[in-house]
């Protein structure tokens, strides 16, 4: 140590000759502190539009449950916002799907009352718990209209429905992926985002082959940019992506 | 220093130190939290939970970057050292600024289901195979885990308990702890960014650490003690004639120990460099009220018997001395911890010269 340098010791005063040069580094760090946390906070990507509905009230509407197989719902029976023939995926509360409540049900009619969720082209519906969320209800039950749309290979992300639809925002990406994962483990409808529109959509229902849920190895590729083949039907409004699991493979970026 | 433990011995400018980093860390939440949503006005706003996430630990981040950049910074300029005083308690904060990020993080993306938080926090995603999507949890947990390890046995007791050595080698977690730190955010948070503003700030604090570690590890390569040479089976340490009074000269012995040679009003004595606290270079210390002061914490020795002065029991090896003309040569065999060695005086050519 330089012999002119002043000697500090934490229990003694700060000699005289070091003080200039600590409130300069004092000053240095507090302004460290505040320009990269106001840096940082402020340069944050903006989410994309979606959300809960809490504006619109809770909503009651009937129509068709099919298992596609995570459940889905044709309004049949609407109201002022949601009308007849629109189709809602289906969740319950948290992070948690409801196919034990709705898989009795499949084909028949049923009264749901929840909360929607809305991103661009494709409605969720949070169910309320128990009989208050989905009961059965009197009437016959017209099957869903599928038309079949042919094989296609699309690049995109697999999401699960819920936080893609504004559950949570940002509900999308590589740091979402195990909330995601805990989301479609769970049974939440998974949902297939294209980077290009495909009929007018570019959200859609994400399933196995033939009626299979999501396939397991699917699951290493939530949240990453990569291409797959299916079989695309629409189902209602919405289009069901039947993956061949055989075809996914990461795109680099 | 303590002759008994007490949970903080509070002194004027440790509360100086604990306001002036609080202060930073309450900006930055203040302006991070409050602020900036101002600023970003999004039509659809982040979810208040996940803003949160991410300003405790953008914070936490921060705050270990300027933690390591203290050490290197203070072996570069001595004027740090100050900074280096306190650096515990620093830890200690951003140990609690890090569990409150886990705490959103955990009641937030791992809450919600049927299933336990922590146990979905490991089967949540096991995608152990693969870069992108890799489980970066894993590493945040890790260094949350050092942070606690640090921050439970940051007391002096704890280095008593364990021995100085022992405990530095545990304390040296903090580099594993930032290196496991990078990881989490470069496999998470920074795969899904699109404004480029955090990733620069990132990779800058990132460089910093390591560039003023090597920088700080080349000068004293360049610039460090010097091995003594041999005589006879004594290590040279220089002439009397380069000695100051109240300064030592440092030299690494053949056992790699270094020694401080003090000259302390004419008379030499040689100590072991390392203080019994935390291992501090007692040779770049000073000698106040005729005790060597340690640079780092301010504990002191008297030079001729390496013994704190009572009521405190520090202890520290001494070693022989003897001059060959006007060279001084130490014995390299250290004397057990507190040992009393009579000083040697300088010779009378040389004290006129160093005392004038």
């Amino acid at each position: 140590m330089s012999e002119k340098t002043p000697f500090f010791v934490g229990y003694l005063p700060v000699p005289q000759g070091l003080r200039r040069f600590l409130l300069v580094a004092v000053l240095g760090v507090i302004a460290l502190f505040g320009v990269v946390g106001l840096v940082i906070g402020s340069t944050q990507d903006a989410p994309e539009q979606s959300g809960f509905r809490f504006d619109y009230g809770r909503q009651t509407v009937t129509g068709v449950i099919e298992m596609t197989p995570y459940p889905i719902l044709r309004v049949t029976e609407g109201n002022d916002l949601i009308m007849p023939g629109k189709t809602l995926m289906l969740a319950g509360q948290g992070k948690n799907g409801i196919d034990a409540r709705t898989g009795p049900m499949a084909g028949g009619l049923a009264t749901v009352t929840g909360i929607v969720l809305q991103r661009g082209t494709i409605d969720m519906l949070q169910l309320l718990p128990g009989q208050r969320g989905i009961k059965v209800a009197e009437g016959e039950a017209q099957p869903i209209e599928t038309e079949a749309l042919g094989r296609w290979k699309l690049a995109g992300e697999i999401c699960d429905g819920k936080c893609l639809n504004g559950a949570m925002r940002p509900g999308r990406g590589l740091a979402h992926k195990a909330c995601a994962s805990l989301c479609l483990l769970n049974e939440v409808p998974p949902v297939f985002v294209s980077t290009q529109p495909v009929e007018g959509r570019e959200f859609m229902l994400i399933t196995g082959p033939d009626g299979t849920p999501l396939p397991d190895m699917a699951y290493d590729f939530i949240g990453q940019f990569v291409s797959l083949e299916g079989d695309l039907e629409r189902r209602g409004d919405i289009l069901v992506l039947r993956m061949d699991a055989a075809t996914l493979e990461v795109i680099p970026q | 220093m303590s002759v008994k433990y007490i949970p903080v011995q509070w002194n004027r400018n440790k509360w100086i130190y604990d306001a002036v980093m609080l202060i930073g860390v309450i900006l930055f939440l203040y302006l991070f939290l409050f602020v900036s949503p101002e600023i970003l006005s999004h039509e659809n706003p982040i979810n208040p939970q996940i803003h949160n996430a991410r300003a405790f630990g953008a914070c936490a981040f921060i705050m270990l970057t300027v933690i390591l950049c203290i050490g290197p910074l203070a072996r570069i300029d001595r004027r740090f050292l100050p900074l280096l005083y306190n650096r515990r308690h620093f830890g200690v904060m951003t140990l609690f600024v890090a569990i409150t990020h886990a705490s959103y993080i955990l009641n937030w993306y791992f809450a919600f289901s049927s299933s336990n938080k922590f146990e979905a926090l490991l089967f949540a995603n096991t995608s152990y195979g693969q870069l992108a999507g890799f489980p970066f949890e894993v590493f945040g947990v890790f260094a949350l885990f050092c942070l606690a390890l640090l921050a439970v046995t940051s007391h002096d007791f704890w280095m008593k308990f364990l021995t100085p050595p022992v405990w530095k080698r545990l304390h040296s977690l903090v580099y594993f702890a930032y290196v496991s730190v990078v990881a989490h955010v470069s496999f998470g948070i920074l795969l899904d960014q699109q404004n480029h503003v955090f990733t620069v700030i990132f990779v800058g604090g990132a460089l910093s650490v390591a560039g003023l570690h090597a920088y700080a590890a080349w000068l004293e390569y360049k610039a460090g003690d010097d091995i003594g040479s041999n005589q006879g089976g004594w290590v040279d340490i220089c002439d009397a004639s380069e000695f100051r009074d109240g300064f030592a000269k440092i030299k690494i012995l053949p056992s790699g120990e270094r020694v401080a040679v003090f000259n302390q009003g004419g008379n030499l004595s040689a100590i072991s460099n390392a203080c019994a606290h935390q291992n501090g270079p007692l040779g770049e210390g000073r000698v106040i009220d005729c005790l060597v002061t340690c640079p780092w914490h301010g504990f002191q020795y008297d030079v001729t018997n390496g013994r704190s002065p009572a009521p405190f029991t520090e202890k520290i090896p001494t070693y022989n001395l003897r001059l060959d003309g006007t060279r001084v040569l130490v014995d390299p065999v250290a004397n057990s911890p507190g040992t009393y060695v009579e000083p040697v005086p300088l010779p009378d050519v040389v004290t006129k010269e160093v005392l004038v």
